[in-house]
């Protein structure tokens, strides 16, 4: 059901695109903010210092020292950190894409999570909380039975992708369902950058949510028998700040502020209802 | 008695330029190597070295030329034959040339084309919900 959802909502999308991508000239003739050579590999590091909080009991917050950043862009085929995808269609402010990208509440539990080890680059020999034993109710402020432990698998999860561009605000919006036979789950990711101008750099937001099925919400958060969850809407919002400094390197600092759906914030292992994520640090392009 | 004239000079030859259209000797061939350049996406320009032979059916008085390169000549008298090597720098395609020794009457003539790797570029991917986007 959820694949004829999937490929019903591609083959409209396609349309909109194509329809668009045949109005709009193609703009893109160097490398440049927007615009990115076709069959080149791209890799950037950031280094700095930076924490993302980790809202679950009894953890650690998670460092953030090192971001590597590497990219690979195809005709149709590209890779962008861990996500994969192929254009379908792209015109000058909008592209539809078919995307894979994997599940985000993982890093919570595994510090050796990728998307952890490609935030801060640094391989963990310790996990962080796989399976929090720890059941304070963040909600009664009480102490529950205890709560079984389990693994989160690594899990990817697939569906279309828009992107626009609209007098310099950029968008996307992802529908995506989980492909790797964990949790059957679906996502909306949903956001808008904003640029905010200059002063001393370059100042931008970030605005967007995620919501996220009740099946993702209980295979990271749920118990069966102890807690279960609804779906979850996550709003976000991120000030950036990027500053040339001479040469490939620049300054690039970031807070981002995510709060967590009432149905992941009254799970019974979750402590904290946001994630707060800051970094500051240089960054470094190793070709562009 | 035979006497080969080797020139690489900025002289006063007349300007070689591809204006000229008198028709080219049907027994004079030219052959270069390399006959083609290719520049990949970080080169700038070509560098390499071109082996020039010619031979013809008599012997010829003539000259060596590169259109638009008036620092390159060389010249031969009363040869059937000869060759020639040199390095060259360059960004577009170069016509090498046998002319009379007035430099008037093309003889022969041969391109040295240059290639460039066709570049595409397309957008990046437009992700602000990512936090490091």
């Amino acid at each position: 059901m959820a694949w004829r959802r999937i490929s019903q909502l591609v083959i409209g999308l396609a349309c909109v695109a194509r329809a668009a991508a045949g109005l709009a000239a193609d703009d893109c003739t160097q490398t440049g903010d927007d615009c990115v050579r076709v069959g080149g590999w791209n890799f950037s590091v950031g280094l700095g210092a930076g924490v993302r909080t980790n809202p679950l009991v009894h953890t650690q917050d998670i460092p953030l020292v090192i971001i590597p950043q590497v990219s690979y862009y195809g005709r149709r085929f590209f890779l962008d950190n861990l996500d994969l995808g192929v254009t379908l269609a792209e015109g000058e402010s909008n592209t539809l894409s078919l995307i894979a990208t994997p599940g985000y509440d993982r890093v919570f539990f595994y510090r050796s999570d990728l998307q952890n080890i490609f935030v801060n680059g640094v391989p963990f020999s310790a996990e962080v909380a796989s399976s929090p034993h720890s059941t304070y109710n963040s909600q009664t402020g009480t102490l529950n039975a205890e709560f079984p432990s389990r693994p989160r698998h690594v899990t990817y999860l697939a569906g279309p992708e828009w992107t626009f561009d609209f007098r310099g605000i950029s968008g996307q919006l992802d529908y995506v369902h989980e492909i790797t036979a964990q949790d059957h789950g679906d996502e909306i990711r949903g956001a808008l950058g904003i640029p905010l101008g200059q002063l001393w750099g370059t100042w931008s937001t970030n605005v967007g949510f995620t919501w996220k099925s009740s099946a993702i919400v209980n295979y990271y958060y749920g118990a069966p028998g102890i807690y279960a969850g609804g779906s979850a809407f996550d709003p976000f919002v991120k000030l950036g700040y990027v500053r040339p400094l001479g040469g490939k390197w620049k300054l690039t600092g970031f807070v981002e502020y995510e709060r967590l759906g009432n149905a992941i914030a009254n799970s019974p292992i979750v402590a904290q209802h946001h994630v707060t994520t800051a970094f500051l640090g240089a960054s470094y392009v190793f070709r562009k | 008695m035979r006497r080969v004239l080797a020139c690489i000079s900025l002289s006063m030859i007349p300007p070689v330029n591809a204006a000229i259209t008198t028709p080219e000797e049907p027994g004079i061939q030219l052959d270069i190597s390399p006959k083609i350049c290719t520049l990949g996406s970080s080169d700038k320009q070509c560098e390499t070295t071109v082996h020039a032979q010619w031979h013809a059916t008599h012997e010829e008085s003539l000259c060596l030329v590169i259109v638009m390169r008036p620092d390159v000549k060389r010249c031969w008298e009363h040869y059937s034959e000869g060759t020639y090597t040199i390095e060259l720098t360059f960004t577009d395609d170069l016509t090498f040339q046998l002319r009379d020794l007035s430099l008037e009457r093309v003889l022969a003539s041969e391109v040295l084309h240059v290639i460039r790797e066709a570049i595409r570029y397309r957008h990046k991917r437009r992700q602000p919900w990512n936090i490091f986007s």
